[in-house]
């Protein structure tokens, strides 16, 4: 991609993988929504390596980029009473917001 | 802002006192809408660039008058192509910004790299009968410009970006769009780098269409995710026409717009 940055540093996620979205304090920006902190999801797609949006937001170019990934979650673990069983959600987020879990 | 103190209506509660005699000057107030603190950064930065001398007041208003001129057309073209070209569609699917190129759409446009928040990584999203997908932005209005143009207003709106994500369905019936429980609803939030458009199924009756007249079916809304494509609704189709029950009459006639 034209416009990202490449680390060379290995993916840690594979398609397929599960993972839970970390409970992280927001660093003046993010753009990790609060409604997926702390539920669980699976890896839908490896995008790109850029910065992170919270380096991104002020021009921190020097900072160490990170891979990107599309995760998907179920809406009946979003929300609570979601009434439909099959319904999803996809979100992305750099590596450092994401951690496996083997459930 | 300057105003003749009879017209500060605000301070004395007197804005519904028209019937007294209308012999002094009795301008209306201009309607002025409150000014965001983005868009007064927006106005500081650009002023200070021409002034800077980085580009010109008329190299903002051609950059303006371009950006505003994209459509959703580009958009339908894709679409099209990739119903009757298999070949096309696995290009859309595996390289979408390479795609776009072949229908004459450069991502890369204006910049080199693409718009400041464009940028190139675009996922076209494929339905299918059991799975349809709806794009959204939850944090303000990311929308694949190179292809649809501008978004909507109902896009960036707070209220489609908090409650699609929540109540999908509901939403959805509020465009009229009723799917059956047993198709996935997958919202796709463009939260960061790339940016999502849908590629719906093909609808009944359009065999044998050329590409050029299933493009006319593909609109914009249809590549959001929040309507369905049919043989027998185009972009351009006159709109239904409901007349007014107790029409606004001027002079004992009704005023044209309720005729």
């Amino acid at each position: 991609m034209e416009n990202t940055k490449a680390t060379g540093v290995p993916a840690r996620f594979n398609v397929g993988d599960r993972v839970r979205v970390k409970e992280l304090p927001n660093l003046f920006y993010t753009r990790t929504q609060m409604f997926v902190r702390g539920v669980s999801g699976t890896i839908a797609e490896r995008t790109y390596e850029d910065l992170i949006p919270e380096d991104d937001a002020w021009n921190r170019d020097s900072a160490q980029p990170e891979q990107f990934y599309i995760v998907r979650f179920r809406q009946k673990d979003l929300w609570e009473d979601y009434p439909f069983e099959g319904d999803t959600l996809q979100s992305e987020f750099p590596d450092r917001w994401l951690e496996p879990i083997s459930d | 802002m300057q105003q003749p103190h009879d017209h500060d209506h605000g301070d004395h509660g007197h804005e519904h006192d028209h019937g007294h005699d209308h012999g002094h000057d009795h301008r209306a107030a201009p309607m002025v809408e409150e000014i965001t603190d983005f868009e007064v950064l927006e106005i500081a930065v650009r002023e200070l660039a021409i002034e800077k001398g980085l580009f010109t007041a008329e190299d903002h208003r051609v950059f303006t008058e371009w950006a505003e001129q994209i459509g959703p057309a580009a958009g339908s073209r894709l679409v099209a192509k990739a119903w009757v070209d298999p070949a096309f569609k696995a290009r859309v699917l595996s390289d979408a910004v390479a795609a776009c190129a072949e229908i004459g759409v450069d991502w890369k446009e204006p910049t080199g790299s693409g718009t400041p928040s464009d940028y190139m990584n675009l996922r076209v999203l494929e339905d299918t009968p059991t799975l349809h997908h709806v794009i959204v932005c939850t944090l303000c209005s990311c929308y694949p410009r190179p292809l649809l143009g501008h978004s909507p207003y109902w896009y960036r709106s707070p209220n489609y970006r908090r409650r699609l994500v929540r109540w999908p369905r509901q939403v959805l019936t509020e465009f009229g769009l009723n799917l059956p429980s047993n198709v996935e609803i997958r919202v796709e939030d463009s939260n960061q780098k790339c940016r999502f458009m849908v590629l719906p199924l093909r609808p009944a009756g359009t065999d044998g269409w050329t590409e050029q007249r299933l493009a006319e079916i593909v609109t914009r809304d249809v590549m959001i995710g929040v309507a369905l494509p049919r043989a027998d609704r185009k972009s351009d189709d006159v709109r239904p026409v409901h007349k007014a029950r107790r029409p606004v009459e001027h002079a004992g006639q009704p005023v044209a717009a309720a005729q």
